[in-house]
């Protein structure tokens, strides 16, 4: 490993409307190195990659590879310069097979300008073999998992001939077994001299695997730590600047009467993968249940089925005592349903609408008379719920569109929590938010809990399944693998239900 | 949702050039532009009759602008209003003619209530099929529209019809006719009416939870079914409402312009009010004006035709490449692009330097 900087980002701007992604931001990134970059969301660390890889193009400033200034640099001049990004979404034709997908717009051509699917397949077998990945070429994509899926994504880019490789929150879908695993491939990667560029807002991964860690906070470059060096109280202060209390056990709790009772759903789902079967189980008022599991595994489809949003095709959801199987979500939002989707740029919110109109989105009666929407109670409501959970920009008008990802997950939170509902089903509260807002918003799911609403969270981040839960289940294949307490958990043991029992599969 | 009207750079140049286009073809047909924009101008706004023609034609092209306006609002494409219009003017005519010796004030109510409802059942059928089996609207409505317009000339020639020489129903009863407004043209009351059923809509769209909901349901129907409002019902319940707008706008034809039913007489009224609210971008706010625009080009038209030989259907060529422009404002934002240009020019500059 040199110590000179291989890449060199010096003295970046970008700006997007009015606001600074990136304000006048410095980083070096030695060769043969992993260097991770860390930050609340919308801190920037996004965007500084995409202007690495040539999606953005800087306002001021500078960008170095090896010495040389990349200008007007695109996606395809950066693959030419060998710089790979893996991005957070796969970029994967479902309908393709691993092989034609990694070869797809870099064909190798054979005789007559047909494809030369033999070169192809030696040459990413290589990379198989080289790095001992787990991919099977001829599977169609729509068949593989979404670790496999990443680790295609990653042999995409070494094919076009990466050195550089940036990974944007590669860990955010990958089970503590698959992470482990994917860790053991960057590695390798880097000693075989490649240079890794790792996002991520995961703290004890970042330590695990970095050489040199980047700090970003709003826009500004913080700092750049030596691994020897960073701590995680360190790189905690620096990201947001106050040490965040990272309470991960759960509050006591104080069951009350059952609330939401499940008898043995069957659901279909996207996927056999995801399909329930059989699932029965109770939550009572003031806990809550956590739902563990890999994503995929049917936690979207129970969610749905609960919520009156996906066909219950056999069993039973009693919300208080009362059939609901079958009712639509209008009828299940009367008996007391709350929900938080996992899905807010869909579901969570109206983008078109403006923040006070999806905050009183379900509460409509309460604004109105009669038939009138009354503008005046709108706008007040609004103004409440956006006081009491630090709703920014503070301007109910504004459409929630404009609104970062935390702010505008804040808006479905403070509604679905005011509903004042009985069960208040939390699906991935906290995907795509930064530190800062995941602390309030599971605050606020504590403080429902305390009030004696029965909560059930659904969580692909163990972390938060762990701190906030009083119960855990485990979905895997769509069936219910385990039950275990909460507090402390066996993380072994929860690695085992969520793949299955068997040990680290592919 | 709330479509405000401002003066967007490239908005004249998109409305001018279909004009200078017309004028080329005029040159190239041997036609002087001046004098034949002058008629047209003159045909659509010079005179009681003038301009009253414009704004009997303006009131179908409106309210029907209107009926499709109101499905777009939940991503509903309603190619089929038409036939609602035709039904809409021919029940109302039935009820015009067969029902005899009521009061007017009972008697015109009675047949906008055919033609309405008529229009709204109509309507419902492509809606539902639409929001419950997924069956594409555009094909079931346009359709429909065929079936409609038959059924409504077969009922114009056969059972209703006055068997005069011109193929047409009995004149609907005195009491059933709309005061005219603007003697001679044929102008009358349904605009006033036109007019306050618009500004209700509007303001239902707006300011009432229906309107929440049905604009909740074409902006996101996810999120509406998931806060628990039925998407699918809202869509039907759009559909209805625009299928009675339409069979509203037929009854004003027919009880305000015609004074009977007669074969053909739309003439794709409601296309062309489709076409104004695709114009308008479907906001409520720019209904209006591109439905008179519509309205004043095509009465304007008949003047032209008459008196300088240009052939009408040079106007009706004019308002697709309007629509299109219209569509494509960008294509003309000049400034924006100079603007960009300049930017990219400091950009290079400075890279240079």
């Amino acid at each position: 490993m040199t110590l000179l900087p291989y890449i060199k980002l010096d003295h970046i701007v970008k700006q997007f409307g009015s606001v600074k992604a990136v304000d006048d931001c410095s980083i070096e990134v030695r060769k043969g190195e992993i260097f991770s970059l860390i930050g609340e969301n919308g801190a920037g660390k996004s965007t500084m990659m995409k202007l690495l890889y040539g999606i953005h193009r800087p306002d001021q400033g500078l960008i170095q590879l090896d010495g040389q200034t990349l200008e007007d640099l695109t996606p395809q001049k950066a693959i030419a310069c060998g710089i790979g990004m893996v991005h957070q979404e796969f970029m994967l034709v479902k309908e393709f097979t691993v092989l034609e997908n990694i070869i797809l717009g870099f064909e190798p051509k054979g005789p007559m300008g047909r494809i030369d699917f033999a070169a192809a397949r030696e040459k990413v077998q290589r990379y198989i073999d080289d790095y001992s990945l787990d991919v099977q070429p001829d599977k169609l994509v729509q068949n593989i998992s979404v670790g496999e899926a990443q680790r295609v994504e990653i042999i995409k880019t070494l094919y076009r001939g990466a050195n550089v490789l940036i990974l944007d929150e590669p860990t955010a879908v990958l089970t503590p077994g698959e992470t482990k695993q994917f860790f053991d491939i960057l590695r390798s990667m880097r000693d075989d001299g490649k240079t890794i560029i790792f996002i991520s807002h995961k703290l004890h991964e970042v330590l695990e695997i970095s050489d040199r860690i980047g700090v970003m906070r709003r826009g500004k470059y913080m700092a750049t730590l030596d691994r020897p060096e960073a701590t995680a109280e360190k790189l905690v202060n620096l990201m947001v600047g106050r040490n965040v209390e990272m309470s991960d056990r759960p509050s006591p709790c104080h069951p009350g009467p059952v609330v939401l009772e499940v008898q043995d759903l069957e659901v279909l789902g996207q996927r056999w993968l995801s399909t329930i079967k059989k699932v029965s189980f109770h939550l009572c008022a003031g806990e809550i249940l956590g739902v563990a599991g890999v994503d995929g595994n049917g936690q979207s489809e129970l969610v749905d089925a609960i919520c009156g949003l996906r066909p219950i095709l056999a069993g039973s959801v009693k919300l208080t005592g009362r059939e609901m199987a079958g009712k639509k979500a209008g009828q299940l939002r009367k008996a007391g349903l709350a929900h938080i989707p996992e899905d807010r740029n869909t579901r969570g919110l109206n983008k078109e609408f403006t923040i006070n109109e999806n905050l009183v989105a379900i509460h409509l009666e309460e604004v109105s008379r009669g038939e009138l929407l009354d503008r005046k109670k709108i706008a007040q409501k609004g103004k409440e719920l956006i006081e009491k959970y630090d709703i920014r920009p503070a301007d109910g008008e504004l459409k929630a569109g404009t609104l970062s990802g935390g702010n505008a997950q804040k808006i479905v939170v403070a509604r679905e929590i005011e509903s004042g509902g009985k069960l208040l089903i939390a699906a991935q509260p906290t995907r795509g938010v930064d530190i800062g807002a995941i602390e309030s918003i599971r605050g606020y799911l504590n403080r429902a809990k305390e009030q004696g609403v029965a909560v059930l969270l659904i969580s692909a981040d163990l972390d938060e399944i762990i701190a906030l839960s009083d119960r855990i289940i485990v979905l895997h294949e769509g069936r219910i693998s385990g039950e275990l307490p909460g507090g402390d958990v066996d993380m072994e043991r929860l690695g085992l239900l969520m793949t299955g029992g068997k040990s680290d599969e592919g | 949702m709330k479509g405000k009207i401002k003066l967007r750079p490239g908005f004249a140049a998109a409305m001018l050039f279909p004009f200078v286009f017309g004028a080329v073809l005029m040159l190239l047909l041997g036609y002087d532009p001046v004098e034949a924009y002058r008629e047209l101008f003159k045909g659509a706004f010079v005179g009681n009759f003038n301009l009253g023609t414009t704004l009997e034609k303006f009131c179908p092209i409106f309210l029907t602008a209107l009926a499709y306006c109101v499905t777009s609002k939940v991503k509903y494409f309603n190619m089929g209003v038409e036939g609602c219009f035709y039904l809409g003017a021919l029940f109302s005519a039935g009820a015009g003619f067969l029902i005899q010796g009521l009061p007017w004030y009972i008697h015109i109510p009675i047949c906008f209530l055919c033609g309405t409802l008529v229009g709204a059942v109509w309507a419902a059928i492509p809606g539902a099929l639409r929001a419950y089996l997924n069956v594409n609207e555009l094909c079931a409505a346009l359709l429909m529209n065929y079936v409609a317009i038959h059924f409504a000339n077969f009922m114009i020639a056969g059972p209703w019809s006055a068997k005069g020489a011109s193929s047409q129903t009995a004149p609907i009863e005195k009491s059933a006719e709309l005061l005219r407004i603007m003697k001679p043209s044929r102008a009358n009351v349904g605009l006033f009416m036109a007019l306050f059923l618009y500004a209700a809509i509007f303001w239902m769209f707006r300011r009432t939870k229906l309107g929440y909901r049905l604009n909740a349901t074409g902006t996101n129907s996810y999120f509406t079914d998931y806060v628990g409002v039925d998407a699918k019902r809202m869509v039907l319940l759009a559909t209805i409402l625009s299928g009675a707008i339409g069979g509203f706008a037929g009854s004003i034809q027919t009880m305000g312009v015609y004074g009977t039913i007669i074969d053909g007489f739309s003439n794709n009224t409601a296309f062309d009010g489709m076409l104004a609210s695709l114009i308008a971008n479907n906001s409520f706010a720019q209904l209006p004006i591109y439905s008179f625009l519509i309205a004043a080009l095509k009465s304007g038209a008949l003047g032209m035709e008459r008196f300088t030989g240009v052939p009408k259907a040079l106007i009706d060529t004019l308002i697709p490449i309007l629509i299109l422009l219209l569509n494509m404002e960008g294509l003309f934002d000049f400034k924006h692009l100079r603007k960009r240009r300049k930017k990219k020019i400091a950009e290079i500059g400075k890279e240079g330097a």
